[in-house]
């Protein structure tokens, strides 16, 4: 790890999601040296997560593939994963950047073989599954995982499953002494591609996430619709694991409500639309969607999607803010109640799944890391020169969609480049 | 007169009624109608009365008994995604509406109102039993004596436990300055009076 | 040529590989079969031993050519890096071991999969090149702009400070575009709460004062020839030609022309205006008090119509969303309550669309002001005796209303200034499918065309413009990659590429830019454009055989080839994206890539032991589209899905690569079924080279009369649309077409 080399030519990208691949990918594309930082132990950050892709119901895995594709062939990017900054001191052109690196407790020579995966035993929470469903102790985070190379988890170490994992590892690829590396980086730029993280939809008290087993959130449904994921690709209810054919969606679950998020989170309202496709494409004409709206926000092209939506007989459209749900005791049915505002008509509607389109948040708490960068009272960073030489990047700036997110962390690759280009013409 | 789709009304609205001028700022999610406990007994309920207020229906809304309907429970202020003060904005065109004569004559609790707010303000302070008494009494002589018959039990049980004083009836106490207060209570109605004066006629 | 060849096989005994197959053997037929010179094998290849290993025979001159018979080509690419060396990867992990079950009558045919793929691998390898970069390289440090409004200015702007130059052409006399009309632009810093000045004077200053940035007015592009890293751009009147890196094209949009909209009274009183008739009011109040077009009386309500010919499926309406007219119409109604807050200004709409932090931090700020918002349909602008009034329904209130009002606004969409349609241009020249282009010419009509001229006036075989997407903008289709292009090296930035605001067009611009400046770098050092970035091999044509039939100068999808006068393809490499196509398109096989060709694919097709027909040993051969299908087969080898051992998959840049040559000589050599698997084709194509799954399909549509005339049931050969996430389905249609060929018996050509 410690081989790293970097100057203040180097580009720093920090997070290692669909953003931050791409601002790596594109400033190094150009020729720049680039570090990408990530947390996690894998690249893919939120993307890699998700079923499909508005509007064209396309897999996120397939550009991954394209952009790792491009990572594997580009000998300009240097990735460290289950990296965090710590610390930035210096300024534009010269910043030095303290990291950690949690140890992962395998090595490069893993070959992703999945003996250790296989002798394991403890199984804990799947992260990647939002947690509704396990995994080993020893894993690969998902299948299309990069690095290719299994995890230990911190929490396994020290017990006897640690050390199975270790005597089955034919290829001494498992070493359970690792400690935690610090790591400082001399680099010219710095690119923020921190992205986000869902709202916490325990804290939306009236939609009774927290107590209703069949109130769940659109990135777990995410999760349902991969045929890897914990419910092998089918919309099934927590209560029951019964398939959900009636599924209402409750629009700014989170978002535009200044007790919780007062921005609008862009993406809600068209990953919805995409939502009605995946009942369609379980149940056809047997499916029904109800989406809670307050106002549909299918901007440009996106407003195409919105037509066919509405002129799917199974999709029907209500102006309300849900005021809140209970369940039916017997059917476990979660019971919404509020008010339709087109012409005033109050309801009481049983479904059988609800989804709340959960709003955006940034992941990174700015200002507690203590990073000298403008955040507006979102949580966003915006561009301003008072920033030097760092840049936001995708959903770090702005709630946005990928498309947008990808613009973005395009255009910040360019700052990224001005900055270590004037270096360059410094130095000579 | 109010033009429909002016914002006479809405002015009028922020300048006269109480946190009316976050009127403006409802966003028509609906959350609020939909929290409300009593919400099948208003005809508009407030996010419906926000929008004709917006829309100049100053006749429907100030006539309108709906306003009448809060309990103060403050569900929909609690879930409004916009921050809006509505059971204060419910109690303030209530007032108003009340103000200007509009109110409905025989809602309940307008009525009970009315007499919670004269009970107060002769004194300064509120004479429980006389106030228990008029409400019984406040749909007809038949009607108290038969809800005071019912109300026997708790009567006798509060008298008993000396939380109702029998004497109250013979007028009982009021603050130290009542005249004093009188002449705020003038001066408040003068300065409201001017206020409403403005957007009449 | 061979001779001059070293090959080496490397065989990783790693994974259980070893436990599962006779490495021994794979070893021995590598050598007798593969023909390699030295077969290794080694306990775990990727190690930093095993690396070694094959290093030092590379270092030693031992090899030229490896074949590395281990996992997947997917993984281990770090350690399996090795320069100025030709490289074929076995995959012997994911593709045999994984999908095949551990059982002892599975043994022999696991086996016969695993030297079959090793056959294959050095097949591969001995007719590859190692690709040295394209002859062709130019390097200019010049970018050329097209358009000097906003998103121009700012391209150009962000290009100079990365220390490259830029040229921008503008063809009014003055820079600044639409931008410069505005009063004023919505706010971009938190707390987004009042319009901010448009910025253009300031932008316009920055150009004129950076010396790394030409500009001409009253210009136009008259031709522009050549590609990346060598443009040349004919700059009219007088300029001259001038040579380019790369081109972004940021020629804007034309606003909606609302005399389209009788409904609305838009062109009978001046008291109707749209967005920038607005800004034109308020920049003639200039803070003050604004007037009403009629009579010159200041303004004391007015009504903002929001998508006005938008959103709608009427006919001469856009379809689509302009974005950014709900931010414009709260800013014009701020700009009536900045002034004098007791006007009256509300906006009617039936969906609000002020996305992010901004918009909703304006909108509260619009209503915090006053601005007054009602949910509903406006019908009709009636303009009577000087009279105007908007005749709505209040979705809201249920109820239909007729409104007077000083002033309307109708929000109007934009429309993109793309230039040329060049598939119509395509489909009209295709005399087969004549019909078919009468009825597309038909059904654009309803999107109301600029006035067609050309912006750029590209010298290239397909058309003079970038082609268009939807509803007329040069959009990229793909959601990951906004600034994919179909034509290498020209980027579209601004309203041309989607509707957008000033905001976003910030964004693009920079990011255009950046793209820009990537392209004149990877041409200068002959590498490819995405998506196979980095990529140095390019088309070799031999102009001998070439038959003059076009194919691939019409199928390219990236308008790469030109024709010469005599109707030769020209390759454009620095334009071209390596995917092959063309390869795959041509009838005689003149077209081909150092490191991948109808001999790369068609000897590896070849040199697998074909059981005679009496074994009951079919083989199916699937050409799997290395992006999408071949990573899905991988996770099914990773979820231990089995499938049938008698399939031999071989990866392809593109299904648009697959030369038909390969499916004839698989079943003369004896295939029974031919599986070939792309990606998503159609109007929501998932195919990264656009139209390769597309010609991969239409192509093998016409295989069937082939295999008719021979006799052949036209089950034997099927095409599949695949996506990456398809690990269930793969195994199961390779299944499916060994239960196929089991019903229909062996190809009768076997010998």
């Amino acid at each position: 790890m410690t081989d790293v080399v970097a100057t203040n030519q180097t580009i720093l990208v920090v997070g290692g999601g669909i953003s931050g691949m791409t601002a790596a990918l594109e400033a190094a594309e150009c020729g720049k040296d680039v570090i990408l930082i990530e947390k996690k132990p894998s690249l893919g950050g939120r993307v890699a997560q998700l079923y499909k892709y508005f509007p064209k119901m396309c897999h996120p895995t397939c550009g991954m593939e394209i952009n790792l594709r491009r990572i594997k062939a580009n000998q300009k990017i240097r990735i460290l994963t289950m990296a965090e900054v710590t610390e930035i001191t210096g300024d534009s052109g010269n910043y030095s950047v303290n990291l950690t690196i949690s140890p992962r407790y395998v090595t490069e020579n893993c070959t992703s073989c999945a003996a250790c995966g296989d002798a394991v035993e403890t199984e804990f929470d799947d992260e990647h599954n939002y947690g509704l469903k396990k995994r080993k102790g020893a894993y690969l985070p998902f299948l299309m995982a990069y690095p290719q190379q299994y995890v230990i988890d911190p929490r396994l170490i020290g017990t006897a499953d640690a050390d199975k994992a270790k005597s089955v590892c034919k290829y001494d690829a498992i070493n359970l002494e690792m400690q935690e590396e610090t790591l400082t980086l001399n680099v010219g730029a710095i690119i923020w591609a921190t992205g986000w993280k869902p709202f916490d939809a325990n804290k939306i008290q009236a939609y009774g996430y927290d107590r209703i087993p069949n109130v769940i959130t659109s990135v777990e449904l995410e999760r349902m619709m991969d045929p890897t994921g914990p419910t092998g690709g089918k919309i099934l209810r927590p209560s029951d694991g019964k398939e959900a054919k009636d599924i209402a969606f409750i629009q700014c679950a989170g978002s535009r409500d200044r007790n919780y998020l007062k921005h609008c989170s862009r993406i809600c309202c068209t990953a919805t639309l995409k939502h009605t496709t995946y009942v369609r494409e379980q149940y056809g004409d047997e499916g029904k969607s109800t989406i809670y709206y307050i106002d549909i926000r299918a901007i440009d092209r996106f407003e195409d999607l919105y037509h066919k939506t509405k002129a799917d007989k199974t999709v029907s459209f209500l102006k309300s803010k849900v005021a809140n749900i209970t369940q039916d005791k017997t059917t476990a049915n979660p019971i919404l109640h509020g008010v339709n505002t087109e012409g005033y008509q109050r309801y009481t509607n049983a479904h059988e799944l609800v989804v709340l389109a959960i709003g955006m948040e940034p992941s990174v708490d700015f200002k507690q890391l203590g990073v000298n960068l403008s955040i507006n009272e979102h949580g966003f960073i915006e561009n301003d020169p008072s920033n030097g030489g760092m840049f936001g990047a995708g959903v770090a700036t702005d709630a946005l969609d990928v498309n947008r997110a990808v613009q973005s962390a395009t255009a910040s690759a360019l700052r990224a480049i001005q900055v270590v280009n004037q270096v360059a013409t410094a130095e000579g | 007169m109010s033009e429909q789709y002016r914002n006479n009304f809405l002015r009028e609205v922020e300048a006269n009624v109480e946190e009316g001028e976050w009127v403006k700022r409802c966003m028509q999610c609906g959350v609020c109608s939909g929290s409300c406990p009593l919400g099948p007994h208003w005809e508009h309920p407030p996010q419906e009365l926000f929008m004709m207020i917006r829309a100049g229906k100053r006749d429907e809304v100030l006539k309108s008994s709906s306003m009448w309907m809060c309990t103060s429970c403050y569900n929909c202020i609690a879930r409004c995604p916009r921050e809006l003060p509505i059971t204060h904005i419910m109690h303030g065109l209530a007032h108003y509406a009340e103000r200007l004569g509009l109110a409905p004559k025989n809602q309940q609790t307008n009525k009970f109102a009315q007499r919670f707010w004269n009970n107060l303000s002769k004194t300064g302070r509120v004479n429980e039993l006389k106030l228990t008494l008029s409400f019984y009494f406040m749909n007809g002589f038949m009607a108290g004596v038969k809800m005071s018959l019912n109300m026997q039990k708790v009567g006798l049980g509060m008298l008993l436990s000396k939380r109702l004083n029998p004497f109250e009836i013979l007028g009982g106490h009021g603050c130290k300055d009542s005249k004093g207060l009188q002449a705020i209570l003038k001066k408040a109605r003068e300065i409201e009076d001017a206020k409403i004066a403005k957007f009449q006629g | 040529m061979a001779d001059k060849k070293k090959l080496g096989a490397y065989i990783c005994k790693g994974c259980g590989i070893s436990e599962r197959l006779d490495i021994d053997e794979l070893a021995k037929i590598a050598k007798s079969d593969g023909k390699v010179a030295i077969a290794k094998q080694h306990d775990f290849l990727c190690n930093s031993d095993g690396v070694k290993m094959i290093q030092a025979d590379i270092d030693a001159g031992e090899v030229s050519h490896i074949v590395i018979a281990a996992c997947s080509r997917r993984a281990k690419t770090d350690a399996f890096r090795f320069d100025n060396v030709a490289i074929a990867r076995t995959n012997l992990r994911e593709g045999v071991i994984w999908v095949r079950p551990d059982t002892e009558d599975a043994k022999e045919t696991t086996q016969e999969m695993a030297e079959d793929y090793i056959r294959m691998g050095c097949a591969e390898v001995k007719f590859m090149t190692l690709p040295s970069a394209s002859g062709e390289q130019g390097r200019v440090d010049h970018v050329l702009v097209v358009g000097g409004g906003f998103t121009g200015l700012t391209a150009a702007l962000e290009i100079a400070k990365a220390g490259y130059l830029a040229t921008i052409v503008e063809k009014t006399g003055a820079l600044g575009g639409t931008a410069a009309q505005l009063y004023k632009r919505t706010p971009v810093r938190s707390p987004f709460a009042d319009p901010q000045d448009n910025g253009i004077a300031d932008l316009i200053q920055q150009i004129e004062s950076n010396d790394k940035i030409t500009v001409h007015l009253n210009a136009t592009v008259s031709k522009t020839e050549g590609a990346p890293g060598r443009f040349n751009a004919d700059i009219s009147p007088d300029i001259g030609t001038k040579t380019f890196g790369s081109i972004i094209q940021a020629s804007g949009f034309t606003p909606y022309d609302a005399t389209q909209l009788p409904e609305f009274s838009y062109g009978k009183t001046p008291d109707v205006v749209d967005q920038l008739g607005l800004e034109a009011l308020a920049k003639e109040a200039n803070g003050g008090a604004i007037k009403r077009p009629s009579d010159g009386k200041e303004v004391k309500n007015v009504v903002f119509v929001q998508c006005a010919g938008q959103r709608s499926e009427k006919e001469g309406h856009l379809s689509y969303c302009s974005g950014h007219c709900c931010m414009t119409s709260v800013k014009q109604a701020m700009y009536f309550k900045d002034a004098n807050p007791t006007v009256d200004a509300m906006v009617i709409y039936t969906e609000l669309r002020m996305p992010g932090a901004a918009g909703e931090d304006f909108y509260r700020n619009g209503q915090d002001k006053g601005v007054t918002f009602t949910k509903g349909i406006v019908s009709e602008v009636v303009s009577e005796a000087g009279k105007v009034s908007v005749k709505f329904k209040d979705l809201i209130l249920n109820e239909e209303v007729d409104l007077e009002s000083d002033l309307v606004v109708l929000a109007t969409g934009m429309v993109a200034n793309s230039g040329i349609d060049s598939e119509i241009l395509l489909t009209e020249e295709d005399e087969k499918t004549e019909e078919k282009a009468e009825e597309k010419t038909e059904e654009k009509t309803i999107i109301p065309i600029v006035p067609a001229e050309s912006i750029l006036n590209l010298e290239y075989r397909q058309g003079p413009d970038l082609p268009q997407l939807v509803n007329g903008f040069t959009d990229s289709h793909f959601i990951c990659f906004p600034y994919e292009t179909r034509r290498t090296g020209i980027y579209a930035a601004g309203p041309v590429r989607r509707p957008m605001d000033m905001a976003q067009a910030t964004e693009d611009a920079t990011g255009a830019a950046l793209k820009a400046i990537q392209a004149l770098e990877n041409a200068g050092i002959g590498r490819a454009a995405h998506p196979r970035s980095g990529d140095l091999s390019f088309p070799i044509f031999r102009k001998e055989g070439c038959t003059q039939c076009k194919r691939c100068t019409v199928e390219c999808p990236f308008g790469a080839i030109n024709e010469d006068e005599k109707g030769y393809p020209q390759f454009n490499e620095a334009r071209c994206r390596r995917c092959g196509t063309c390869m795959g398109a041509c009838p005689v096989r003149v077209i081909s890539f150092e490191n991948y060709s109808v001999e790369t694919v068609g000897q590896a097709i070849k040199s697998v032991d074909m059981p005679d027909e009496f074994d009951e040993k079919p083989r199916l051969l699937v050409l799997a589209c290395e992006n999408d299908a071949y990573p899905a087969l991988d996770m099914a080898g990773m979820t231990r899905r089995e499938y049938s051992a008698f399939v031999r998959i071989i990866p392809v840049r593109c299904l648009g690569s697959v030369n038909t040559i390969w499916i004839s000589d698989a079943l003369n050599s004896g295939y029974d079924g031919i599986i070939l698997m792309g990606c998503q084709k159609g109007d929501d194509y998932q195919c990264h080279f656009v139209k390769g799954s597309e010609m991969a399909h239409y192509r093998m549509s016409k295989i069937g009369d082939t295999l008719q005339q021979l006799q052949l049931e036209t089950e034997r050969v099927q095409t599949y649309e695949i996506a990456i996430t398809d690990m269930e389905r793969v195994p199961k249609i390779i299944n499916d077409m060994a239960a196929t060929i089991e019903k229909i018996g062996m190809n009768p050509f076997k010998f």
